[in-house]
């Protein structure tokens, strides 16, 4: 990590690419970042309002209507560009600081677990709504049950071009290999 | 944002602090990159601008870093940003639109993430 700071240097000349990891609780989004970043990764509170609308300006904000949600953030300097990382909550009373997130975003990492497979429902649905292109990566866990990847895909209702890829969460390289799954799905989909 | 309803503009204690204005239109979130000018006039700059530039002589950052280390909400962050622009101190890269992703870009970050 720190060692690989120097070839690692941003320049204004970076172009900055976002990239969504997507998940249920407990799916293994912190992880994922923190496999992937070159930073030690950051952990904000982002403020809601109870009616669900994001923060922009403090003035004024009571402090018993709001709400807080953890955001994971992570970098990744290669060259020419930066990935930003951020890891976000796939329930559907985010959808304000979700619509936030993804606007701008190059594609998003769905984290699934099929241990609780129902849980990616309402992140699926988040991310088709939003429109913007997605691979799905199961994390695999000791105790999940193996599902062969068509029936996986058909309890997920995934179209036949999505990547459906396993993932532990915690290896940088299994991390990375999810992340090129998507990119390269992304370029597919540009190019056809 | 939306508020619906009609909110009146109130100059925050930060950007007074700053002697910055709120710009009416700001493109900057969490992700757009941030460097100094090359002809930033950096003297007379009142905190917490001051330290948002001591943060940036090292290397650009995203306003999400930015707001991190100055232990500043995003929100007042995405603004001193945008005020900062707007005279001159700052220059901004926003993240290319998403829609139709430049495959030019793609490509780095492939090779990039093969790389590694
Ligand atoms: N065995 C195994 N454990 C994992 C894997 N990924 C994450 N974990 C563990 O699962 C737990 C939850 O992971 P987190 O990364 O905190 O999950 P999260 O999605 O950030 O959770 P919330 O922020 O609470 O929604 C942690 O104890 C991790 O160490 C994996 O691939 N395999
Ligand atoms: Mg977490």
């Amino acid at each position: 990590m720190a060692s690989a700071r120097s070839d690692r240097r941003i320049s204004a000349d970076h172009i900055p690419v976002k990239l969504v990891i997507a998940g249920p609780f407990g799916v293994g989004k912190t992880t994922i970042v923190g496999a992937l970043s070159e930073i030690e990764p950051l952990n904000t509170e982002e403020v809601l309002t109870q009616a669900g609308t994001l923060v922009d300006d403090l003035t004024g904000v009571n402090e018993k209507t709001t709400t807080t949600t953890a955001i994971d953030f992570g970098r990744l300097t290669l060259p020419g560009v930066v990935l930003y990382l951020f890891g976000a909550p796939g329930q559907t009373r985010f959808q304000v600081l979700w619509d936030e997130l993804v606007r701008g975003a190059l594609g998003v990492l769905v984290l699934a677990d099929t241990r609780r497979i129902d849980d990616s429902f309402a992140v699926l649905d988040l991310v088709e709504n939003a429109g913007i292109r997605y691979a799905v990566a199961v994390n695999h866990f000791p105790d999940s049950p193996q599902y062969p990847p068509e029936a996986l895909r058909q309890a997920l209702d995934l179209d036949p071009r999505t990547p459906l890829l396993v993932c532990d969460a915690r290896d940088p390289a299994s991390a990375r290999a999810s992340l090129i799954a998507l990119v390269e799905h992304i370029r597919e989909l540009v190019l056809s | 944002m939306t508020s619906g309803r009609q909110r009146r503009r109130v100059v925050p204690d930060y950007m007074a602090a700053a002697r910055l204005s709120v710009p009416e239109h700001i493109s900057v979130e969490r992700t757009t990159l941030v460097s100094i000018a090359a002809d930033a006039d950096a003297g007379g700059l009142d905190p917490p601008a001051s330290h948002l530039l001591a943060l940036l002589r090292d290397e650009p950052l995203s306003v999400y870093e930015c707001a991190a280390h100055l232990g500043l909400p995003y929100c007042v962050v995405r603004l001193l940003v945008a005020g900062l622009v707007g005279n001159g101190t700052l220059l901004t890269r926003d993240p290319p639109p998403s829609d139709l992703p430049d495959i030019e870009i793609l490509e780095l970050v492939l090779s990039g993430l093969r790389a590694l």
